[in-house]
């Protein structure tokens, strides 16, 4: 094992440098745990003025504990003897006659961030990576090393629980105006910062808030805090859901005011009853699963081609809409952009909306130029098309474009429906052309679909998955078959949800099934949302190419032609007001008169995910390269699959495969060829 | 080193908007901005090939210090190309510009932006100088007596804002302002109300007739303001509609009730950029960029304050004749419009000098700053590359000599003057 902290001594002072050379980041894991200890063994021998720990990578103190070693714990006693190991690692740290001081360059977050508050002294080093979070909450679990019980001593129990109930990043700035850190200072003076906290020694904390101590504010203040939380999750069962959130909370108000060891043993045994929860491995699943897409063999090709370029890529965005202004104010994170579109009222409104989402970076906007006559292509690296989704306005767009820009300029296609093999018919060079799908509104949604038409070289596949990431999103490659992979498996699912309100079930009955399943919205508003003149485009165009199963019922056509579009005119599933939306009842002679017995909720989900699940099957069958973790993290940031259940496949994998095959037949599927490759996941 | 002979490639311009209007939430820095990415992206020039960038700007806002380099950064134009600010009152864009040409003639640069900047909606109010005494007192003080001494001292000074733009706009070496020194002219040139309301509605007409025919369309372009980002595509001061009888409704702004100069017949206070990109013929002709026009030379003059109204009439003098030309000479001439009264003085004077005075159907043909406004620091600039359009496109038709004249009349009794051409210089 390399040594992974290195200790050094001179005039009484001693200090630790983590230096890990087999990562990229200083991480706790086993063999840090263990070396950690051996030194704290020695050092707990000797006599020393003062103890320092610092970390030799320029960007990262310490990222925190392992997320394999929590992924792996099965049960609470493995994880209150996790616990309990890093507590006791930090409170001989705290127990030290040594003055200890952190000198955080870097990212300090999770267990990084809890060895640092051991510490008498938080010096932080002016660096662009400089910062403190304490991110448990994310992955479903709360801080374990005693970082509940020191964080509300060093910064407040306001900011503290803030900082744990949001796992909210600080950066420098921010860190030094909650008190988290003593001292800022620059990477030449560190020395110097150490000698002042030597020389300052310790200093004493007042308990803030004092008002906090009166025993009938504090249960006010923490059920109002509970209330809040719970208000984000409205329709979810918290408990069931995310139990980390009020179990969060509980654990707060319980250690408040007793003594330290009664707190860490608190800390120490509701960690455990979290990390073992379903929803812990879930949500660790994914943060994996996003790791794997970002760092996937793409997008690192496609970046050391990129790189060679040297210069950030110019982008053109061609329209103006919703989704161009969208993808216009995602692409200032590359560099300059000029949005095209002929009409200067769309351009006005498309500025307006990029403008929204630059309240907090204003700076950002002034990348992006709005152009009305197409000028400034001659140099432009990136064009990427958000037009109308009609082919033959696609392929005259692709034809002025190639006349003005260099051979080499990418040419990406943001359609959701149209064929990108199609699209690349009428060019010169069809190898640059590539499909990159965002979902609306692109700057919130993580995923991005990156597709390669027939024509379409490796290198440009690869460019484009750089690009995504480069944009901060989440890359996956998909099949050119209609409906890429996101929208194709939701279809099947929107239509089962429109085939039970056939059936005679209500609107808010399937919807709500739905959102306490924990769909960010339901099936139905979800198509209202959509529009449900595009959901019948979208439904007849994969139709034609899958079959029925991807077909809308023929009514919904005299729906959108009695002009009820879903939420653009205001009435569709729903009548949607200002910020209210009820049943439309206009609806109802669709639906059968027969009365229908309420479905269970769980039935529902099924009615409509299985078919999901089955569409799945088929994709996967056809595009073997997919792994199954990357399906899973395509629906999770695609489509707001809920993150808890770790993904569709993650989920209904966890039934037995015979009792899933008997499911999948009882709602008049075929039940796929393949079923049993999404056992291996 | 041969002499060189200094051209402008292109030319840009933010639409006009009046103080206040569609322009105010938009600082000097973002117009500015806004513009030379327009520009440079239009012309598709290299931003690498820039040596130096140059800015006018009359008010100078307190949190863009040296504004030409804060517009610099701001328009993604490399840290290594360096920018300052130049002033000198009315006519900073004019300054930017020919300094600029002094740079690339000297050998220094051969590639230089240049343009004025003038945001007035963005002209602070000021604290009376007590008043500004006594809060910095009260920062010092250390003990509870200084505090109340100072607050005490707070309370009893003045309140009142001061207005900058009304300060700037006021001679401070003869206490009168620019509309008092335009009253003046009025009265010593004996030059009526009727006269003066004949030559703004004549702007307003020439500035509407060029408009509509889309002449300014290659000057100006399309402008997203924030917060609405709305497109605004022209002059917002123009009144097509404008009549006599609507410009004699209008009281007299500074010398009521029996002055001459009114709101109708006097500049608009407005925001706006300019930018150009200057270079010499050499450069140009290796690169193969278009050439827009010549800058010739060009002459400053100084005279009464009290009446810089007619410091162009000087100005003009002086380049006119140290090249033995006159106005006969010139093929299109611009007077900037600080006021109706202040042109038809200045003329009166060029009437009675050895170079005569230019015909009105040479003079501000495509309207002037009565019609379209006067952002201070910007003007310089517009006229310049007003007048280049101008000689370009009379150049299909029938030039005589190819010259043209950009002048403006500056506050604090200065006048400059640029020579322009579609040729090269004779030498």
């Amino acid at each position: 094992m390399p040594t992974l902290i290195q200790k050094t001594a001179s005039h009484g002072e001693v200090r630790f440098t983590f230096s890990r050379s087999d990562k990229s980041v200083n991480i706790m894991d086993e063999a840090f745990l263990t070396q950690f200890e051996k030194h704290l063994d020695a050092l707990e021998q000797e006599t020393v003025d003062s103890v320092v720990f610092l970390s030799s990578l320029p960007n990262c103190f310490i990222a925190g504990a392992d997320l394999s070693m929590i992924a792996d714990v099965q049960n609470e006693q493995d994880a209150v003897a996790m616990a309990k190991r890093g507590q006791l690692l930090c409170r001989r740290i705290e127990a030290l006659s040594a003055t200890t001081i952190a000198v955080v360059q870097g990212s300090c977050m999770g267990g990084g961030l809890e060895l640092a508050l051991a510490c008498h002294a938080i010096i932080a080093v002016e660096h662009g990576k400089t910062q403190f979070a304490l991110p448990e909450i994310k992955i479903g679990i709360h801080p374990g090393f005693g970082g509940c019980v020191r964080l509300p001593k060093r910064v407040g129990w306001l900011k503290a629980i803030d900082m744990i109930m949001t796992g909210r990043i600080l950066p420098l700035k921010a860190a030094k105006r909650a008190g988290l850190v003593d001292l800022t200072c620059y990477p030449e003076k560190i020395d110097a910062a150490i000698a002042l906290m030597r020389q300052k020694g310790v200093t004493k904390r007042k308990q803030k808030p004092w008002w906090l101590r009166i025993y009938p504010v504090r249960r006010l203040f923490f059920h109002l805090a509970m209330k809040k939380a719970q208000q984000k999750f409205s329709h979810l069962d918290l408990e069931q859901t995310y139990p980390a959130i009020p179990a969060t909370l509980r654990l707060l108000e319980k250690i408040y005011g007793v003594s330290d060891d009664i707190a860490y043993n608190h800390e120490a045994k509701s960690l455990a009853s979290l990390a073992t929860t379903k929803t812990c491995k879930s949500l660790i699943r994914v943060f994996f699963l996003g790791e794997s897409l970002k760092n996937q063999d793409a997008v690192k090709k496609g970046r050391k081609l990129l790189a060679k370029e040297d210069k950030s890529p110019k982008v053109a965005v061609f329209g103006a809409g919703i989704m161009g202004s969208g993808i216009a104010w995602v692409c200032t994170k590359l560099g300059q952009v000029d949005l095209h579109d002929l009409n200067s009222q769309v351009l006005g409104r498309g500025l307006k909306a990029a403008a929204k989402f630059a309240k907090r970076e204003p700076r950002r906007l002034q990348w992006i130029r709005p152009v009305q006559n197409k000028s400034g292509l001659h140099n432009t690296d990136v064009v990427i098309e958000a037009i109308l989704e009609d082919i033959d306005i696609k392929k005259a767009l692709w034809r002025d474009v190639e006349a003005a820009v260099p051979e080499d300029t990418l040419l990406l296609s943001n359609t959701s429906s149209l064929s990108i093999t199609a699209q690349q018919q009428d060019l010169n060079h069809p190898k640059r052309m590539a499909g990159l799908h965002f979902f609306n509104p692109a700057p919130k949604m993580p995923l991005v679909e990156v597709i390669a038409g027939a024509k379409t070289s490796k290198a440009t596949l690869h460019k484009a998955a750089a690009l995504a990431a480069n944009m901060g999103k989440y890359p996956i490659i998909a099949a050119d078959t209609p409906g890429f992979l996101v929208n194709r498996c939701l279809m099947p699912y929107m239509s089962a949800a429109i085939t039970l309100f056939e059936q005679g079930q209500t609107v808010e009955h399937i919807d709500s099934a739905l959102k306490s399943f924990g769909m960010p919205m339901g099936a139905l508003h979800l198509a209202d949302q959509v529009g449900l003149d595009i959901c019948c485009h979208v439904g007849a165009h994969l139709g034609e190419a899958f079959g029925e199963r991807m077909q809308l019922p023929s009514w919904l056509q005299d729906v959108v032609k009695g002009g009820h579009l879903g939420v653009k005119s205001g009435q569709g599933f729903y009548i949607h007001q200002a910020k209210k939306r009820s049943p439309h009842q206009v609806m109802h002679k669709y639906a059968s008169t027969k009365h229908a017995i309420a479905m269970q909720d769980q039935s529902i989900v099924d009615a409509c995910l299985l078919p999901m699940l089955v569409e799945a099957c088929l994709y996967l069958q056809e595009n073997e390269d997919t792994s199954l973790e990357q399906f899973d993290a395509a629906m999770i940031y695609g489509m707001g699959f809920p993150p808890f259940r770790g993904g569709l496949l993650f989920y209904y994998t966890q039934r037995p495969q015979e009792e899933l095959a008997q499911a999948i037949a009882a709602h008049d599927l075929n039940v796929p060829e393949n079923l049993s490759r999404l056992y291996t996941i | 080193m041969a002499k060189r002979d200094i051209v402008v490639v292109a030319g840009l311009r933010s639409p006009l908007a009046k103080m206040g209007g569609e322009l105010s939430k938009v600082s000097a820095v973002d117009l500015a901005s806004l513009v030379i990415a327009e520009l440079l992206a239009q012309q598709s020039f290299p931003v690498e090939q820039l040596d130096h960038v140059i800015m006018g700007n009359v008010i100078q806002p307190a949190d863009a210090p040296n504004i030409a380099r804060v517009i610099a950064l701001t328009s993604h134009i490399p840290q290594h190309i360096p920018a300052y600010t130049v002033h000198r009152n009315c006519a900073s864009g004019m300054q930017a510009v020919t300094d600029a040409a002094q740079m690339i003639q000297a050998g220094k640069a051969d590639v230089v932006l240049a343009g004025g900047v003038e945001s007035m909606s963005h002209a602070p109010f000021l604290l009376h100088d007590k008043l500004r005494l006594a809060l910095s007192d009260l920062q010092k003080a250390r003990h509870i007596q200084g505090k109340i001494k100072a607050l005490l001292k707070i309370v009893q000074a003045p309140w009142q804002p001061r207005i900058a733009l009304m300060e700037g706009l006021t001679d401070p070496t003869v206490s009168m302002n620019m509309g008092q020194t335009a009253e003046l002219l009025s009265r010593e040139y004996d030059i009526s109300r009727q006269q003066q309301d004949e030559f703004s509605l004549q702007s307003h007409q020439r500035a509407a007739a060029a408009w509509q025919s889309g002449w300014y369309e290659q000057e100006v372009m399309t402008l997203y303001a924030a917060p609405q980002f709305k497109g605004i595509t022209g002059d917002q001061g123009i009144r097509a509609e404008q009549s006599m009888q609507a410009l004699a409704k209008l009281s007299p702004a500074f010398d009521r009730p029996l002055g001459t100069v009114t709101a109708g017949n006097s500049s608009q206070l407005t925001d706006g950029a300019t930018i150009l990109l200057l270079s010499h013929k050499g450069k140009a002709e290796a690169e193969g960029w278009d050439i827009l026009g010549y800058v010739h030379d060009w002459a400053w003059s100084g005279c009464d304050p009290k009446r810089m109204g007619l410091g162009p009439a000087y100005a003009s003098e002086k380049l006119l004749l140290h090249h033995s030309l006159s106005m006969q000479d010139m093929d299109r001439v611009e007077i900037n419009e600080a006021f109706a009264a202040q042109v038809l003085a200045t003329l009166k004077v060029l009437e009675q000098s050895q170079v005569g005075a230019p015909d009105m159907s040479r003079l501000n043909i495509k309207g002037g700053a009565i019609a379209m406004g006067h952002p201070v620091g910007m003007t310089g600039a517009r006229l310049i590359l007003s007048t280049l359009r101008q000689l370009q496109e009379e150049q299909q038709n029938d030039l005589q000599s190819g010259l043209g004249l950009a002048s403006l009349c500056i506050g604090g009794g200065q006048g400059g003057a640029v020579l322009l051409g579609v040729e090269p210089c004779q030498h």
